[in-house]
C-alpha cells in the first residue's frame, strides 16, 4: 500500500474516531447493557440478588395480554399518525412550492410547530383539550355541537393524541418534501404541461413518483420516531382511559421506572428495537432508498 | 430541576415568610408557651436571634457538623415550600449548608429511585414517596442509632408526646427500626361549596348514596356536582378510591394478598364510578388532584374529596373563588359502614449511602422540631405536631373548620390497612393496576366487577400472592 494511501486511511480513521467513541459510549454501550439485562431479573428493589433467567422475560412478555394491547396501540398510533402526516405534508409542500412572497411567509408559519419545545406545546394542548376550560370545547359549543371529553373518552383519546402528533410533525414531512421538490428538474413538468396534462395528472403521475425517495425517507424517519413516542402520551393521557392509549414505550417506562424491574423493561426495549430494525430494513430494501442512484431501474 | 443553595440569611421580609406570617407564627409560639419569656420583637435581626435561642436551649451540639454540606431532595410540595425559606436559619444554627433539589412529583418519583438504586451518595436527605420500596431496597439509613446519640438528639426538647400517634407509628418498619420521620399529616376530607349547597337545598353528604344524590342535584350546566381523581395512573384514583374501599368495609391488601375483588371493594368502586359518571365533570377520567382542586377553586365543581392539605389553597382568596364559603366535612361511608378515610404522612429520610449522615440527621431533627413546625404551620403546612395544629397561626392559614375536619378524619383513619398497601415493597405494582381499574370504571370501559377482578389477578401475580 502506498504511503499516500496509508496516510489517507489513518486520516479517515482519526477523523471518524470521535464520532465512533461517542456512538459506542452513548448508543452501543447502553444497548449492550440493556440486552444483557433483558436476560436477568434485575430489579433496583433487590440489589445484589440478580439472577440470569435466560429467555423468561421474553416468554413472559409474549404471553402477557398487556404487551399485545400495547403493541396494537403503538402500531395503530404510528400508522394513522404517519399516514395523515405524509398526506398533509406532501399536499402542503406541493401547494407551497411556489416562488411567491406570500407563500414564503406561509412556509415559515407552517414550520413553526417544529421550532416549539415539544413539552411546552403538549402542555398547551392539555389546556386546549380541557373539557370545561379548553378552547376546543368552546368552539364545539359555538358550532352547536356537544362538548367532548377529548382525552378521557375511549372514542376520542387516541384520535386526540394523533392530532397533537400531526400538528407537531407534519412540518417535518413538509420540510423534506419542499427540499425534494426544489431539487426536481423542471423539464418533465414543462413537457407534461405542453402535452396538456391536468394539474392532478401532473401531481399523481410526475410529482409524487419523482418525489418518492424523499417521501420514503420522511416516512421512515417519522415511523421510527412515532413508534417510540412518549412525551405526548405521558403528559396527555398517561396511557388512559384504562390502557387504551398505552404504547410499548409507556409500557417499558412503567416497568422500568415505576416498578424498577430493569430486566423486564430491558426486554421490552429490545423487542421494540428488533421490530424497528426489521421493519426499517424491509422498507429500505424493498424501496432501494439507500442504494446509489445508478442502480435504480 | 430547580437547584440552588441557600446559605445566606435574608431578612424576614425577603423570605416567603412575610412579616404578617411571622407575626402569626410567633404569636402561635407564644401561645404554645415557647416564646413567652422572649416576647419577640417584629424586626428580622432580633427575631432571628430569639429563634436561635429556642433551638440552642436543646441539649444538642448543633455546631458539631459545621462546614459540611448536604443535599435535600424533594418534590413540589407544601413541605418543601415552607421549609425552604427557613433554611438560612438552619445554616446559621448549625453551619451546615443545604443544597435544595426540587422537582415535580412525576419527575421526582421517576428519577430519585434510579439514583438511589445506583448507589449515589446524594441526595443526603429526601422525601420518601414509597417507604416500603425504599426500606426494602436498603436506600434508607436507620435513624435509631442517631436518636441514641446525645450530641445529635435531645428527647426531652424534641417532645415526642407532641407528635400524632400515627406519625410516630408510621416510621417503624417491619424490623422494628425507624428509617424516616413523618413530616406532614393529611387525611381524605370532603370540601363542599356552601353557597352551592344552599342554592340546591342539599346538606353536606355523609354516605355514598347521599353524595351521589347531592352530586346529581348540584350538577348543572358547566358546574359539576363532584370531582375526584380518576386518571389512569397509580398516583391518581388509588388514594381517594382506597378511602372509598376502606369506608365500605373493604381492604386493598390483607396478609400479603390483594383483596380488591371482594364484594365490599367492588361495591365501593362501583359507587366511585357511578358518582363520577353521573355527577362528575366531563372528562373526569383524565383528572388528577390538580384538576380536581382547580375546578373546585374556580367554582365549576361543588364537592371534592381529597387531601386535607387542599384547604390552604382553597382558603386563599388570591387563588380561590371558594375561599370563605367552603364547608369541610368527614369522609362519606358505604351503606351501614363506618367511614375510614385514607390518610398519608409524607416522610423524610437519610440516604444510606450519604457521606453526611450526622448533618442530615441534624437537619431532620431541626425540620421536625416544635419551633420549626410552628413556623411552617403558620404558612399553612399541616405538620405532625399537635402544638402546631392548635396554634392560631395554623388555624388562620389553614382555616379553623378545615383543621377540625382534617383532625377528625385523621383520627377516623385506619393507618394499618393503608400501610399494608402503600408501604408494600411493590406498591407501584399494586397501585398502578388499581388506578387503571378505577379509570376503567369511571370512563365506562369496564364494569366495577370486571375491572376489579382483573386488577386483583394482575396484582396478585405481580406480588406473588
Amino acid at each position: 500500500m502506498s504511503q499516500f494511501r496509508k496516510e489517507k486511511n489513518r486520516f479517515i480513521f482519526l477523523m471518524l474516531m470521535p464520532a465512533t467513541i461517542l456512538l459506542v459510549g452513548l448508543t452501543l454501550f447502553p444497548f449492550i447493557v440493556s440486552f444483557i439485562l433483558s436476560f436477568t431479573d434485575y430489579s433496583l428493589l433487590r440489589p445484589g440478588q440478580t439472577k440470569f433467567i435466560f429467555l423468561n422475560n421474553y416468554i413472559e412478555l409474549m404471553t402477557t395480554d398487556e404487551f399485545w394491547i400495547a403493541l396494537r396501540v403503538t402500531l395503530v398510533f404510528t400508522i394513522l399518525a404517519v399516514f395523515i402526516q405524509v398526506v398533509l405534508g406532501v399536499t402542503f409542500a406541493t401547494l407551497l412550492h411556489n416562488e411567491n412572497t406570500n407563500v414564503s411567509l406561509l412556509r415559515t408559519l407552517y414550520l413553526l410547530p417544529l421550532a416549539i419545545t415539544p413539552i411546552a406545546a403538549t402542555f398547551t394542548f392539555r389546556l386546549m383539550f380541557n373539557p370545561s376550560l379548553g378552547v376546543l370545547n368552546y368552539f364545539m359549543k359555538l358550532l352547536g355541537l356537544e362538548p367532548q371529553a377529548w382525552l378521557a373518552s375511549p372514542n376520542t383519546a387516541l384520535f386526540s393524541l394523533i392530532l397533537v402528533d400531526t400538528w407537531q410533525w407534519t412540518p417535518f414531512i413538509l420540510l423534506i418534501c419542499l427540499g425534494g421538490l426544489a431539487s426536481l428538474p423542471n423539464e418533465p413538468f414543462e413537457a407534461a404541461k405542453v402535452d396538456g396534462a391536468s394539474s392532478w395528472q401532473i401531481f399523481t403521475k410526475i410529482t409524487v413518483p419523482m418525489l418518492y425517495p424523499f417521501i420514503g425517507l420522511a416516512l421512515l424517519f417519522r415511523s421510527i420516531d412515532a413508534f417510540k413516542t412518549f412525551d405526548i402520551i405521558y403528559v396527555l393521557t398517561s396511557g388512559g382511559p384504562g390502557i387504551l392509549t398505552r404504547t410499548l414505550n409507556l409500557y417499558a417506562f412503567k416497568h422500568g421506572i415505576e416498578y424498577l424491574s430493569m430486566g423486564y423493561a430491558g426486554s421490552i426495549a429490545i423487542v421494540m428495537l428488533i421490530i424497528t430494525i426489521v421493519v426499517a430494513q424491509i422498507f429500505l430494501r424493498k424501496n432501494k432508498l439507500l442504494q446509489p442512484k445508478d442502480t435504480l431501474k | 430541576m430547580k437547584k440552588r443553595t441557600l446559605n445566606h440569611l435574608p431578612p424576614i421580609k425577603q423570605l416567603n415568610l412575610t412579616r404578617r406570617h411571622f407575626v402569626k407564627a410567633t404569636s402561635a409560639l407564644a401561645g404554645a408557651g415557647l416564646l413567652s419569656s422572649y416576647g419577640l420583637p417584629l424586626y428580622a435581626a432580633s427575631n432571628v436571634d430569639e429563634m436561635m435561642k429556642m433551638y440552642q436551649s436543646a441539649n444538642i451540639d448543633w455546631q458539631s457538623q459545621k462546614g459540611s454540606s448536604i443535599v435535600l431532595s424533594g418534590l413540589e410540595h407544601p413541605w418543601m415550600s415552607s421549609i425552604e425559606p427557613l433554611l438560612p436559619h438552619f445554616n446559621k444554627l448549625t453551619g451546615i449548608n443545604v443544597q435544595v433539589q426540587k422537582q415535580s412529583e412525576s419527575e421526582y418519583v421517576a428519577e430519585v429511585p434510579v439514583k438511589l438504586g445506583a448507589g449515589n451518595p446524594t441526595p443526603d436527605v429526601y422525601m420518601v414517596w414509597s417507604y416500603g420500596q425504599a426500606a426494602n431496597a436498603g436506600w434508607l439509613e436507620s435513624l435509631d442509632q442517631h436518636f441514641d446519640n446525645p450530641n445529635l438528639f435531645d428527647k426531652n426538647w424534641y417532645d415526642l408526646n407532641d407528635i400524632f400517634d400515627s406519625a410516630k407509628s408510621f416510621p417503624i418498619w417491619n424490623d422494628g427500626e425507624s428509617y424516616v420521620m413523618s413530616i406532614t399529616a393529611e387525611a381524605q376530607t370532603m370540601f363542599a361549596n356552601q353557597n352551592m349547597l344552599d342554592a340546591a337545598g342539599v346538606g353536606v353528604p355523609t354516605t355514598f348514596d347521599e353524595l351521589l344524590s347531592s352530586g346529581k342535584k348540584l350538577k348543572s350546566g358547566d358546574v359539576s356536582g363532584v370531582a375526584m381523581r380518576s386518571k389512569a395512573d397509580g398516583t391518581a384514583g388509588s388514594w381517594p378510591g382506597g378511602g372509598f374501599v376502606f369506608s365500605n368495609g373493604g381492604v386493598i391488601i390483607q396478609d400479603g394478598k390483594c383483596m380488591l375483588d371482594s364484594p365490599e371493594a367492588i361495591e365501593a368502586i362501583h359507587y366511585y364510578g357511578t358518582i363520577l359518571k353521573e355527577a362528575g365533570p366531563l372528562g373526569v377520567g383524565n383528572y388528577h388532584w390538580y384538576e380536581c382542586l382547580n375546578d373546585y377553586m374556580q367554582e365549576v365543581c361543588a364537592i371534592g374529596m381529597d387531601s386535607s392539605n387542599f384547604a390552604t389553597d382553597i382558603e386563599n382568596p388570591e387563588k380561590s373563588n371558594a375561599a370563605g364559603h367552603t364547608t369541610y366535612g368527614a369522609m362519606v361511608s358505604g351503606p351501614g359502614k363506618t367511614a375510614k378515610p385514607n390518610m398519608w404522612h409524607w416522610m423524610s429520610g437519610i440516604n444510606s449511602k450519604s457521606q453526611n449522615k450526622a448533618a442530615a440527621f441534624l437537619f431532620l431533627t431541626w425540620a421536625n422540631s416544635k419551633p420549626t413546625c410552628l413556623m411552617s404551620s403558620a404558612l399553612g403546612l399541616a405538620t405532625t405536631r399537635t402544638s402546631a395544629w392548635e396554634s392560631e397561626g395554623f388555624k388562620s392559614a389553614f382555616g379553623a373548620q378545615a383543621a377540625t375536619a382534617a383532625l377528625t378524619n385523621l383520627q377516623n383513619a385506619d393507618g394499618k390497612i393503608m400501610k399494608d398497601c402503600w408501604f408494600h415493597p411493590q406498591s407501584g405494582e399494586i397501585l398502578t393496576p388499581f388506578g387503571i381499574a378505577i379509570n376503567e370504571v369511571v370512563t365506562g370501559t369496564k364494569s366495577a366487577e370486571k375491572a376489579m377482578t382483573q386488577a386483583t389477578a394482575k396484582i396478585n401475580k405481580a406480588i406473588g400472592a
